[in-house]
């Protein structure tokens, strides 16, 4: 009998995926380090650890503004990205209607353009209609776009799930609202979850779209990107490892819910 | 009676309009028995159960339940419980909320306290064997388990009508064989009507009080277990159920239901026919494998072939014999230990009793 390949045992893999994650994470640390480095430049020496640039990102009120507007923006993303990928995925895995094949391949076109020319459009058509910029705006743009993700991971849960547990429900005298709420959520909840991370992140830090769409208000990418044309302070750095750790956060436990609950969903 | 299929007719969007998957079937279905659809896949036969159950909708052709006409009654809407085969169990809810989901529904408010659930789920759940397992989760369960558990959930909302969609076809033989015992008691046990779908012949055979053979979309022929074994009505239902020789032939003549075949090497065989055809029609001699009677040859013999090939089944020897003259094998069952020694290569006769000949032209 042959062997199977124990994958681990190769040096060169070994090294390679080494080499991938110290490109990855090398930067991050780098960025973290200097966070606390008292040294007004990026750069060496290092001297002495200060919370300083700390202080400077928590006194600075436009920053933290923008990070609020980011959250909100990226919030409202979920919610549209949400709010229309569950029906749109709903209808495309339960029901027939005409140009379902068209309508299927044109939900993903806005992640597949650039966000450029997303952007560009919507500038000309929200000026077209006279619709003043502001954060709405860019929720508008952003979170449209990324209905898609809500689309493709509950339509590939729904295909999966397939129709047996719905139509034992609705054989015991479930209503349409009862099958949904008791047996179709609880499957793709996970997958929802998902989509919502997904959608949370890639809104947050959406640059493109963003810079075109918004009115008088920053999110924090636009924020940290005019600070960095004027100078490069350790304070950004201090803004970005936070933001890490948040997001480091949430992403620990986003995992840990979906684990929980994809246990239960295994059968 | 209980229900009844009046030519019901059901084609697939996109399948060829002119054989439509469920093609004139109209059954009746006494209350309380226990009915078995069977036939080869993509047959009709669990097109036709989901249309029972509510999950399909027939093109033409009406239900009725207990006189009611229900043909398109939604599912949720009719007091029939259905057996998937995959059992559909909610995998997010114990056994326990998953035998529990019909009484918890907004149909049911009110009419069951908490307590009583908990006492219905832990009947059901005694009924079908599984004491104590109401907390774990369907994951946890083995295969039988779990159709024990769809089997709890489907008869505590005490449904009129049960219907089964191959539910044992995921079960290893074992298993299989226990668990039709089971739903044959629980048949006896509880006087419900039981429609069962099925493409293994022994099972319906086994089960049931009719069985009504499908093909193409059609119902060949609808009877009790024993006619459908005996008196097949069409060559096809003959092969399906059970091991049936066919030897084909043209007929000679066709007197009350008795006919008689010449085959193509002159031998004459008589049988009764389900229906007088006129002479000159081509037909089918059937005739079951241990119907004949094998032995080695002799004078008198009036069919004779070689032994082809010998297999020995535990209960019965099998023989393939290749008759003389003819291009057809026959398969012939003897039990093991009885007759005379025969080997392959061997010439042998062949004999039966003219009763257990078929005539069929279909």
């Amino acid at each position: 009998m042959q062997r199977p390949v124990e994958y681990g045992r190769q040096g060169w893999l070994r090294v390679s995926a080494l080499v991938v994650l110290g490109f990855l994470y090398v930067p991050i640390l780098t960025m973290v380090v200097f966070s606390f480095n008292e040294n007004p430049v990026i750069g060496l020496p290092l001297r002495g650890p200060t919370l300083d640039w700390y202080r400077a990102f928590i006194d600075n009120e436009d920053v933290l503004e923008s990070i609020v507007n980011g959250a909100m923006v990226a919030a409202g993303c979920v919610c549209l990205g949400v709010g229309f990928g569950l029906p749109a995925a709903i209808a495309l895995d339960r029901h027939e209607f005409p140009g379902k094949a068209f309508f299927r391949r044109v939900v993903l076109l806005p992640i597949v353009l650039p966000g450029v020319i997303t952007g560009v459009a919507l500038l000309n058509f929200l000026v077209l209609v006279s619709i003043p910029l502001s954060l709405w705006t860019i929720v508008l743009g952003v979170g449209t776009a990324l209905i898609c993700i809500t689309v493709t991971e509950v339509f590939a849960r729904l295909q999966q799930l397939g129709r047996s547990q719905e139509e034992a429900a609705e054989n015991l005298g479930a209503t349409p609202a009862e099958v949904f709420f008791r047996v179709t959520l609880p499957n793709i909840s996970t997958a929802l979850w998902g989509s919502a991370l997904i959608t949370y992140a890639i809104a947050f830090d959406e640059l493109a779209v963003t810079y075109l769409l918004t009115g008088r208000d920053n999110t924090l990418p636009m924020a940290l990107w005019s600070m960095l044309r004027r100078e490069a302070t350790p304070e950004i750095n201090a803004i970005a490892t936070t933001v890490f750790a948040a997001s480091a956060v949430v992403l620990v436990a986003g995992l840990w819910l979906s684990r929980g609950r994809g246990e239960q969903v295994q059968s | 009676m209980a229900l009844e299929l009046v030519d019901l007719v059901k084609a697939f969007p996109g399948a060829d309009a002119a054989h439509p998957a469920v093609d004139r079937v109209s059954l009746t279905i006494e209350r309380g028995s226990f009915v078995s659809l069977i036939g080869s896949s993509g047959c009709g036969k669990t097109t036709t159960l989901r249309m029972i159950a509510g999950l399909e909708f027939p093109d033409r052709g009406r239900i009725l339940h207990e006189g009611r006409d229900v043909t398109l009654v939604p599912t949720s809407e009719r007091g029939m419980r259905m057996m998937f085969q995959d059992y559909a169990l909610f995998p997010h809810m114990t056994v326990g909320e998953n035998v529990a989901f019909g009484l918890r529904l907004r149909r049911q408010r009110g009419r069951h306290t908490a307590g009583e659930i908990d006492r219905l789920v832990d009947e059901q759940l005694e009924r079908v064997h599984l004491p104590g397992l109401r907390g774990r989760k369907p994951a946890e369960l083995s295969g039988g388990q779990r159709q024990r558990v769809a089997l709890a959930r489907a008869l505590i909302t005490d449904p009129e009508v049960l219907l089964f969609d191959e539910p044992l076809g995921a079960l290893d033989a074992g298993l299989r064989r226990a668990m039709q015992f089971e739903l044959k008691r629980l048949h006896a046990e509880l006087g419900k009507t039981f429609v069962y779908v099925t493409h293994d012949q022994h099972e319906a055979l086994a089960m049931s009080d009719r069985i009504a053979v499908m093909h193409a979309g059609r119902v060949l022929q609808y009877a009790t277990p024993e006619d459908i074994y005996f008196t097949p009505r069409t060559r096809y239902v003959a092969r399906f159920v059970g091991s049936a020789n066919l030897l084909d032939g043209v007929l000679v003549d066709a007197d009350r239901r008795v006919g008689r075949v010449r085959l193509p090497n002159g031998s004459v065989i008589e049988g009764s026919a389900p229906e007088d055809a006129p002479a000159g029609t081509r037909v089918a001699a059937v005739i079951r494998a241990d119907r004949i009677e094998i032995r080695p040859a002799g004078s008198t013999d009036a069919v004779r072939g070689t032994v082809q090939e010998r297999l020995f089944l535990g209960t019965h020897d099998e023989f393939l014999v290749r008759l003389d003259g003819l291009d057809a094998d026959v398969s012939v069952h003897r039990p093991t230990g009885t007759g005379g020694a025969i080997s392959v290569g061997d010439p042998v006769g062949l004999a039966w009793q003219p009763e257990n000949v078929r005539v069929l032209s279909e």
